[in-house]
């Protein structure tokens, strides 16, 4: 069964270039959010195992998302991939329950390792 | 070229967002380093403005009764323009004691703001530059104004161009008075260039 993904960002090259990086052969349903409120709507339906979660975003930011998601039981796996590269940002998401935090722009090598390193390939 | 086939394409729009998104991450980054502080980020505004526009722009972004000080830096080379640092006259005094001074004479608030405007410029700028391929140099950085309401730092004739693209990213700390506006205004010859470098990156992904 594929894998329900969903990435999230405001800017759509960005979520362009997520998806681009995702490994080949990893068999996934790709959903989109353009900000923390579409993404948790989503994940309420079942949409989210894997989330690739932007920070910097309108409406809801990441940090709000990730706040959300501890109140409902966080059911998924978070990779933030920010722009926002301060190393307090990274001890903040990884606190608030983020498996892992990448820079972007974002490279399909360091996500291919962050899924193996977590079991997801 | 006019105004209006100035616009960029919502695509061009949304690139540029992105590449200015990276590059203030790295200067919120080096902000965060030298306050030793976290630095909040905005979601950076880009916007075409005419030069008769551009006061009531800068009241807009910080508050039209806000006294202000401005820090000015030109760059130039393909892609020329301003960038101004702008902070808020009670963000200055936060900053001073941020940085461990009790008091502060002019000279010093001056040295102090220029640091962090050329940590802002420099990083932003360089980031935006080295996205795009392009060469880029900048000036080092003059005060425009000293404590003036934010509505009356510009004047039309202070900019030598009918329009310009304006990129504004705003810097904040948490629990602190200080907040610093970032605001890149891309000539309107400059225009022209970015978009064809635009390109050439959104064909390259």
């Amino acid at each position: 069964m594929a894998t329900p993904v969903l990435v999230v960002d405001d800017s759509g090259m960005s979520r362009k270039l997520v998806i681009k990086s995702l490994p080949a052969d990893w068999n996934v349903e790709i959903h989109q959010a353009s900000n923390g409120q579409e993404a948790l709507a989503l994940y309420r339906e079942g949409k989210a195992h894997v989330i690739f979660l932007d920070l910097t975003m309108p409406v809801m930011d990441g940090f709000e998302v990730l706040e959300a998601l501890k109140r409902e039981g966080f059911n998924a796996f978070v990779i933030v991939i920010s722009a926002d590269v301060q190393p307090k940002a990274q001890e903040r998401v990884k606190e608030l329950g983020a498996m892992a935090f990448l820079k972007k722009p974002v490279k399909a090598d360091e996500v291919l390792h962050v899924l193996k390193e977590h079991g997801l390939l | 070229m006019t105004m209006n086939n100035a616009n960029l394409s919502i695509e061009q729009i949304d690139a540029l967002q992105e590449i200015v998104n990276i590059a203030m991450g790295q200067a919120g980054d080096s902000l965060a380093r030298v306050l030793n502080s976290f630095v909040r980020l905005s979601v950076p505004r880009i916007r075409l403005i005419n030069s008769a526009q551009a006061s009531q722009c800068i009241a807009e972004i910080v508050g039209d009764t806000q006294q202000i000080t401005a820090v000015r830096q030109s760059f130039y080379n393909k892609l020329c323009g301003e960038a101004l640092t702008l902070f808020s006259s009670e963000g200055c005094r936060d900053l001073a004691t941020l940085m461990g001074h009790q008091t502060l004479d002019t000279e010093t608030e001056k040295e102090l703001l220029f640091d962090i405007s050329n940590i802002l410029v420099g990083a932003c700028l360089n980031g935006i530059a080295e996205q795009l391929g392009a060469d880029l140099s900048f000036s080092a950085p003059s005060l425009m104004a000293s404590n003036v309401v934010s509505s009356q730092l510009l004047s039309p004739d202070t900019l030598p161009w009918a329009y310009a693209l304006q990129v504004e990213v705003n810097f904040s700390l948490e629990q602190h008075k200080f907040k610093s506006h970032l605001i890149i205004m891309l000539a309107e010859d400059a225009i022209t260039a970015l978009a064809d470098s635009l390109n050439y990156f959104i064909e390259a992904i």
